[in-house]
């Protein structure tokens, strides 16, 4: 928790004092009641805070007859955290609302994100098909982790990545949502995953930063 | 892995469900039934939900002259804050927040800074925030919530 500012900045000083971070995010997704809070809440500097935001959910394969999805806005809870990397920049994390029976949209939320987390509870793993799918076809970087409280889950690895029929090179994982250092080192897991990717591409086109 | 023990669930705040509405008001009355900004009506992507917003002099000066939650988000914005930290806590729907912060910054009160789009490729960027995080200490597991 961060103290207010000093009442005794004076006005004009306060727009040369008050640039902001440069704002970065990631995405923690996954079933209802999967750790999705905790795991942010682990990590946060401040306590996880809520708001309302508009998701698209698309009802899926109901009407066979039209092949129209059916697009409907719906108003969700969402939780959120943040870590301060350093004064110019700002890491977000941003737990999706979980929308088991429906697929959805979280393009408001997930635009430009660094990458995606998919938190999954190995007795029900069906929940996380969809934010699955979601960051495959947004070609979003994202590693599933698997949430052992005890550090045991029901299954392996192998077999969550079989069940979930996830491509190789996607990261699959084990850690403890409760942990602050299991969940940076599975957040890390992620950005090497993103990095290594923008490297590839940049290697490929030649561009150097 | 193959443990015999089941995994423990729980331990999380229920999050899609059984919160209470934050506000008692009709999302879009103090938008005056508007979804988007005076800026740029219905174009375009909606600025994203990390984009920082902080007051200017100007707007903290004629604080007192703003009805409520225009004023509410111009206070709130001493500091740098998300569009995201606006809605917490000032309990607003995030796309009420979107409208109003772009009202006020087409009126000078506010200082609304887009990040830019490409952060996602940008190694440099994706570099610091895996330094960042690896300085960020463990901690003995503990429950926030029951």
């Amino acid at each position: 928790m961060k103290a207010d500012p000093p009442g005794t900045v004076a006005a004009h000083e306060q727009d040369m004092l008050q640039q902001p971070p440069l704002p970065v995010k990631m995405v923690i997704a996954g079933g209802f009641g999967v750790g999705k809070t905790t795991t942010v809440a682990s990590i946060s500097e401040i306590e996880p805070l809520t708001t309302e935001a508009s998701i698209t959910t698309v009802a899926a394969g109901v009407d066979d007859l039209s092949h129209t999805p059916e697009k409907t806005t719906t108003t969700v809870a969402m939780d959120f955290g943040c870590i301060t990397i350093d004064p110019t920049l700002k890491l977000y994390l941003f737990g999706t609302p979980g929308q088991e029976r429906f697929g959805f949209m979280w393009d408001d939320i997930v635009e430009g994100a660094l990458g995606g987390l998919v938190i999954v509870d190995t007795r029900r793993l069906d929940d996380c098909y969809a934010a699955v799918d979601y960051f495959e076809n947004r070609d979003i970087p994202f590693a599933v982790a698997l949430n052992a409280f005890d550090g045991k889950v029901d299954y392996e690895l192998d077999q969550v990545r079989w069940a979930l029929d996830v491509s190789d090179h996607v990261p699959v994982t084990v850690f403890d949502a409760r942990e602050r250092g299991s969940v940076r080192d599975t957040l890390l897991v992620v950005l090497e995953l993103a990095l290594e990717r923008v490297e590839r591409a940049q290697a490929r086109t030649g561009t150097r930063y | 892995m193959t443990g015999e023990a089941p995994v423990e669930g729980g331990g999380e705040l229920p999050d899609e469900s059984g919160r209470e509405r934050p506000s008692p008001i009709r999302p879009f009355l103090l938008t005056a039934g508007r979804v988007a900004g005076t800026a740029a009506p219905g174009s375009g992507p909606p600025i994203p939900i990390e984009t920082q917003v902080v007051a200017t002099s100007g707007g903290l000066a004629v604080l007192d002259s703003f009805a409520s939650e225009h004023r509410d988000i111009i206070a709130a914005c001493r500091r740098p804050q998300s569009l995201a930290e606006l809605a917490a806590k000032l309990r607003l729907h995030l796309n009420v927040v979107r409208v109003i912060a772009d009202d006020l910054r087409a009126q000078g009160r506010l200082r609304v800074y887009v990040p830019r789009a490409n952060a996602a490729q940008d190694a440099s960027v994706l570099r610091r925030v895996i330094d960042g995080l690896r300085t960020v200490p463990d901690s003995r597991g503990f429950l926030r919530e029951g």
